[in-house]
């Protein structure tokens, strides 16, 4: 076994000609086993661990609790009012949906780039996707109202009501498109665990953690032609989340862009919306996996050079997202729509214009900063800017949704909203749900793909990105 | 050959093959291709990743899923658009914002996602079955050392069911190619039973679960004269009385009553005889209520006679008891009454009567098409019957009906229904105008 | 697994010298088949705005093909790629093109600044009189501003491409590894550049055509249209030299296949982006954005419009799915010379409708295009000829070369 020392090596030079390595610290297959193996088989995690959970579980129970009220008291416990039927419950839904993207992003889309880096964090963005979506997935479902007739949004033959959905409306999209990405998102976090389950199966010492390990992996015993058909599948499974990412943001971004609303009715809301829900997806992955990288020992595995690039990514949607507000604003003045125009001078001068500011200087002001590369492998300065690159998205959401509900063409039917204190412990809450999911990830499962890493790992003729 | 281990503690073992350990992913690979070259078929190696270059060496034929694969998206595609055009245009058909039917713009992404959800579906779960996934039992896991292939070591077997296989040589062939160690593999030969129980749990749990089904199918079939079970109560339990039940506050047992005697809620007074009944009471004659009496239907066993027409309603007038009709209207008649009259008797009357009074309105031209044998054309309101009728009998009719006629009381509120009577009298007077009645100028202009 | 990390000696990576000469053929051919279609324009009712629509659309064609090679360049160095090394210099080569042919825009720029109102409707003085719409969009639509952008996309290109060119070439004389590394640092800025440009001359060039209609997102449909000529053009280019003997074992069936999905990747992203900006628009059905589409349904041009949905997406989608085909130089050389004519059809269909009349192909639309083409290859062969076909001091080049497709 190795003695990889915790000195960080800088990884992110640029040598042209020579490929920066990925992994540092002199690993071999054994240390990097060890290196994630022992946080999932640690009997006790440290206290601080304990103390996370404690405060995550109990936001986690007032999530529940409130949504209990909320179903048995009705929306009214909420501040959405006529116009501004939408609030807090949608904007957070885009929120949630948005952060989930990223894992996809990274496991799929990177897998298809074959960019080797992603190997080391794909794990980690894939179950913050599973997290992500869960919580998305819940404020759509309670803010139907009569939330026990949630299921009759789905196609079933239903001889009392003598009807079926109407597939037709972009909400019914919604609801196969996050479905259908709930299921394929977890299909392939699970298929890209089961090697490393049964890692942990075959290093098992006790009884209970061979069972649930062992029936976990499913019997995976590592045959070349299982890893041949394994290759296939995970490959098609890349292909396929790849265009479903981008089709359940943009079925996400069809809720408005379908309708008249101005501000909601412009055709650059699908790729836009994408690049802003990965922009919000990497804020967020960098947000959890700095902190981890330092508490977990993992920072041989999860380099510089990793954040690096999640950095650049981060740049370049933030950089699309600019455009397209730029574009947005343009077209609607050059539309000469006076709806359109008046909505975007609504939002900067109108009376939500300080979550319309908070959005720009998070969103550009924040992520410009990325430019300098400095700002780029410091984690410390990297967290300030995903922390306001969360936020801006919130906002974003909060200013699109909002602003043109309260305001839109006759303004004898403009009004005002405010959150109540439910929807803003609702949000606060639904992260409670997240962090609790996410620690006990951390604490039982295998936070690195273990077997991805090792696969890129140089020995002999392999290169790295 | 059965070679006793001894940690089995089953007497019965049967030799699998050797399994054959390798430091490094390049010293396996290397040791596949010899072993492979040295004639051995039945091998397979097991590593921690997957190894490139294993799979030529072993000669792994590539994997018909992304077939599959493709065949489960298509079906998923056809699923979705079939299955959205027989919902939204064969089952259950509804215009929603004027779109079609079957849109297809419309019905892409629902299409999409069907598409991604079969592929994704079949391509993982394809991929465990073909690999014979799950198998929680297998020989190799029987070996101690086998427990690191899925860390750092990489493993490849020969199995003892290969024409070559040779425990001696094939160990000197593993040991020549570079293996760190040979072990043999062996599996317990008795065959595998299941305990008694598993069978027995499960034929009961199977028949627990066609419970609740058979339970439903029941249940859809049995009519029951119980209500219905209410799980969310949805403002199905309302604390107020409804009409025609029992209530146990009233001698009679009615939740039903009457107003309290002497009492007239607020609105309905109405004793303004003359605007509410259009009778003039100073003239009434004790009358009971006109009753409307109908002439028998001559030819009731004959419905494909023409029904006579002008005749009934005179006959009917005629017949009636004599009331004393307001002959004036009793609201000021303005410009903007006459017009009310107009948008209320073209909303209401129109139909029938038609929009100049005819009685050639779009429903009586219809049932006339139709020749159902039971249509009375409406009476035209030009006849000179109807000419004659006072402004408070033309009130009642519209306020209670006359004959087929059913009453608009509910519907037009008391004003309106003088403002139609008003208009009436303009369409009256347009079919059997005198010169008089033409304004001078016009008069004038239209002298040739 | 074959080790080649080295160009091969017997490789031939220049053009022979009768480039020039074929060069000056195709421009002779190019000029003389403009000059053609232009007398055609006179036999032919509406002939002027017919011709100045197929100027511009056979202009927009070669543009495209340059501006996506451009986008490809740039990214490669945003990315750090290695397996793209050996097709880098003909993607460099096309954009490099575009300096000269700015000049091609010349004609458009002189007749909108004299006020002709033939291609674009607002710089028609009488007809802006009687809109208010247009009127309204005047600080815009108006033909000074019309030409100091036209101008600033068009040095803003330049710069890039020039760039790239200049630190491209002087590598392989030198293979000093610092022009890499400065190609790499600007390429983030140079592609938030190109970005704004390109989305705000598709706004400019083709959008305001029809000048009361507008789309946010008609910036992504020009670009994604951009990308997918490009890579068609980089195959049959790549394919055409190899079948000319040049660069024999630089270009592998690896890096077709690698230029295969490419291909395929943005034939998709081009469809989400028709289907997006369709489906919103027929979704709302607002009046004044739908008319845009009733155009596009009327007159014959419905056929057109389901042509491009089979043409440009779905046939070649299924076409370029199999692994095979991609990694196949015959079958992937025809999808992308079928990409290449549908791209056309696609600049043809977002041009011409507006017009009124019907979808009418005609000697003149070919005679433009043929004339544009023309010109477009004398450029890039003037341009590579005594050039390398392959960056030889490429510090990748390496690893291009040995690059094996999964």
């Amino acid at each position: 076994m190795s003695t990889a020392t915790q000195a960080a090596i800088d990884n992110t030079f640029d040598d042209p000609g020579r490929r920066a390595p990925l992994i540092t610290g002199g690993q071999d297959y054994t240390s990097v086993t060890d290196m994630v193996c022992s946080l999932a088989e640690r009997r006790q995690p440290p206290l601080a661990w304990y103390v996370a959970f404690g405060i995550s579980s109990t936001l986690a129970a007032m999530f529940f609790g409130l949504i209990g009220y909320l179903i048995v008291t009705g929306i009214g416990v909420w501040g959405n009012n006529a116009p501004v039927f939408w609030a807090f419950d949608i904007v957070n839904f885009v929120f949630w949906v948005g952060i989930g993207h990223a894992g996809t992003l990274i496991s799929a889309i990177l897998f298809l780039f074959r960019q080797n880096w992603r190997t080391s964090i794909n794990r980690f963005a894939e179950a913050m996707t599973i997290f992500a979506v869960t919580c998305a997935a819940i404020f759509p479902g309670i803010h139907v109202g009569r939330v026990w007739f949630a299921y009759w949004l789905a196609p079933y033959p239903a001889q009392h009501l003598e009807m079926w959905p109407n597939f037709r409306s972009p909400l019914l999209w919604d609801v196969f498109a996050v479905n259908t990405y709930a299921s394929i998102s977890a299909l392939f976090w699970y298929m890209g665990m089961i090697p490393d389950l049964a890692t942990l199966r075959d290093r098992a010492t006790t009884k209970w953690r061979q069972l649930a390990f062992g029936i976990a992996a499913l019997g995976w015993n590592g045959s070349a032609r299982h890893w041949m058909r394994y290759e296939t599948a995970y490959m098609l499974l890349a292909a396929l989340a790849t265009p479903l990412v981008l089709s359940v943001h943009s079925v996400v971004s069809f809720d408005f862009a379908v309708s008249q609303v101005p501000g909601w009715h412009t055709t650059i809301f699908p790729p836009y919306f994408v690049a802003g829900a990965v922009f919000g997806g990497f804020a967020m992955v960098i947000l959890l996996i700095v902190p981890a990288r330092q508490w977990f020992g993992l920072k041989h595995l999860i380099t510089l050079r990793h954040l690096e690039n999640m950095n650049k990514i981060l740049l370049a949607t933030g950089t699309i997202v600019g455009s397209a507000y730029a574009i947005e604003f343009f077209i609607a003045w050059y539309g000469g729509n006076a709806y359109e125009r008046f909505a975007f001078i609504n939002r900067a001068l109108g009376p939500y214009a300080w979550s319309y500011w908070t959005m720009i200087a998070c969103n550009l002001g924040a992520s410009q900063f990325l430019w300098l590369k400095k700002v780029r492998t410091t984690p410390w300065m990297m967290l300030i800017v995903a922390a306001a690159v969360t936020v801006g998205m919130w906002f974003e959401r909060f200013v699109i949704i909002v602003t043109s509900l309260s305001r839109d063409f006759l303004p004898s039917s403009w009004g005002f909203y405010k959150p109540t204190a439910i929807d803003i412990l609702m949000f606060i809450g639904s992260f409670g749900l997240f962090f609790t999911m996410f620690l006990l990830f951390v604490r039982y499962l295998p936070m690195v793909a273990m077997a991805e890493v090792k696969s890129m790992m140089p020995h002999g003729h392999e290169e790295e990105h | 050959m059965a070679e006793q281990m001894s940690n089995q503690s089953e007497p019965e073992t049967k030799l699998v093959g050797l399994l054959a350990e390798f430091r490094s992913p390049e010293k396996l690979v290397a040791a596949a291709e010899q072993v492979r070259e040295e004639g051995y078929r039945r091998i397979d190696a097991f590593t921690p990743f997957p190894v490139h270059g294993l799979d030529e060496a072993l000669a792994i034929r590539p994997t018909v899923l992304p077939w599959v694969v493709l065949g489960a998206g298509v079906s998923g595609a056809v699923a979705a658009l079939a299955g959205q055009w027989w919902t939204n245009t064969i089952d259950y058909p509804f215009v929603v914002s004027g779109k079609p039917l079957f849109s297809l713009p419309a019905n892409i992404p629902v299409t999409f996602e069907v598409i991604i959800l079969f592929a994704g579906f079949t391509a993982f779960f394809g991929m465990l079955v073909l690999n014979g996934l799950p198998r929680f039992v297998q020989p190799v896991f029987r070996s101690q050392r086998f427990r690191r292939a899925t860390a750092d070591r990489f493993f490849l077997l020969v199995e003892a069911a290969d024409a070559r296989f040779s425990v001696e040589n094939t160990r000197q062939l593993l040991s020549a190619v570079g293996a760190a160690q040979v072990e043999e593999l062996h599996d317990d030969a008795s065959p595998i039973r299941l305990p008694s129980w598993i069978g027995w749990t499960l034929v009961t749990l199977a028949i627990l679960a066609l419970l609740p089904p058979l339970w439903i199918a029941r249940a859809r079939v049995v009519q029951s004269d119980q209500p219905r079970w209410h799980t969310f109560i949805d403002m199905d339990y309302q604390p107020k009385a409804k009409p025609q039940t029992v209530s146990t506050l009233f001698a009679d047992g009615r939740a039903d009553r009457l107003p309290v005697a002497g009492t007239v809620a607020r609105g309905q007074l109405r004793d303004d005889v003359r605007l509410y009944q259009g009778i003039d009471p100073d003239a009434q004659t004790p009358q009971p209520e006109p009753s409307n009496p109908e002439p028998p239907h001559p030819e009731p066993s004959n419905p494909s006679e023409p029904k006579p027409e002008a005749a009934k309603p005179a006959d009917a007038a005629a017949s009636e008891p004599a009331v004393a009709w307001v002959t004036e209207i009793p609201l000021p008649v303005t410009d903007p009454m006459m017009r009310r009259g107009q948008q209320q008797y073209n909303i209401y009357c129109a139909a029938c009567h038609g929009l100049a009074g005819e009685g050639d309105g779009l429903v009586a031209r219809r049932a006339q098409e139709l020749q159902q044998g039971t249509w009375l054309p409406p009476t035209s309101l030009h006849s000179e019957p109807v000419r004659l009728q006072p402004v408070g009998q033309l009130f009642h009719t519209i306020s209670h009906g006359v004959r087929k006629m059913p009453p608009y009381a509910a519907q037009i509120s008391v004003p309106d229904r003088w403002a139609i009577v008003l208009y009436i009298r303009a369409l009256q007077r347009t079919q059997n105008a005198k010169p008089e009645d033409v304004p001078s100028e016009t008069w004038k202009a239209m002298q040739p | 697994m074959k080790e080649r990390e080295s160009l091969s000696v017997s490789e031939v990576t220049c053009l022979s010298p009768s480039a020039v000469c074929w060069a000056r053929r195709l421009a002779a051919v190019g000029v003389g088949s403009l000059l053609l279609s232009f007398l055609a324009s006179f036999a032919l009712r509406d002939g002027f705005s017919r011709f100045l629509l197929a100027y511009l659309v056979s202009f927009c064609f070669c543009l495209s093909l340059s501006l996506g090679a451009l986008f490809f360049v740039v990214l490669q160095h945003l990315t750090r790629a290695g397996w793209s090394v050996a097709v880098r210099r003909l993607g460099e080569i096309l954009a490099a093109a575009l300096p000269v042919w700015s000049l091609l825009f010349l004609p458009i720029l002189f007749l909108v600044l004299v006020g002709d109102g033939s291609l674009y409707p607002w710089n028609d003085a009488a007809h802006v009189e009687h809109d208010p719409l247009l009127q309204a969009k005047q600080p815009y639509l108006n033909a000074p501003f019309f030409a100091i952008r036209a101008l600033l996309y068009f040095a803003v290109w330049a710069w890039i491409a020039r760039f790239y060119w200049r630190h491209s070439l002087a590598q392989d004389e030198t293979g000093d590894k610092s022009h890499t590394l400065a190609m790499q640092r600007r390429a983030g800025i140079s592609l938030v550049a190109f970005g704004l440009t390109v989305t705000f001359a598709s706004f400019d060039w083709l959008m305001s055509l029809d000048p009361h209609w507008f789309s946010t997102i008609f910036g992504v449909y020009f670009f994604a249209g951009c990308v997918v000529a490009a890579f068609a053009a980089l195959v049959l280019i790549a394919v055409s030299l190899q079948k000319f003997g040049y660069l024999q074992d630089s270009i592998t069936a690896d890096h077709y296949h690698d230029l295969g999905k490419l291909l395929f990747g943005f034939t998709f992203f081009w469809g989400y982006i028709a289907f997006s900006q369709y489906m919103l628009i027929w979704y709302a059905d607002i009046p004044e954005e739908t008319v845009w589409y009733l155009t596009r349904q009327s007159h014959g041009w419905a056929a057109i419009s389901l042509f491009l949905l089979g043409g440009h997406f779905l046939l070649p989608f299924c076409g370029l799915m199999p692994r095979r085909a991609k990694r196949n130089k015959r079958v992937l050389a025809a999808w992308a010379a079928w990409l290449l004519v549908m791209h056309w059809v696609d600049l043809y269909w977002l041009a011409v409708p507006h017009a009124g009349s019907g979808p009418a192909f005609s000697v003149l639309d070919l005679l433009c295009l043929a004339g544009m083409a023309g010109l477009y290859g004398a450029v890039l062969l003037r341009i590579a000829a005594d050039r390398q076909l392959i960056p030889r001091r490429d510090p990748w080049l390496a690893e291009s070369l040995a690059f094996r497709n999964g």
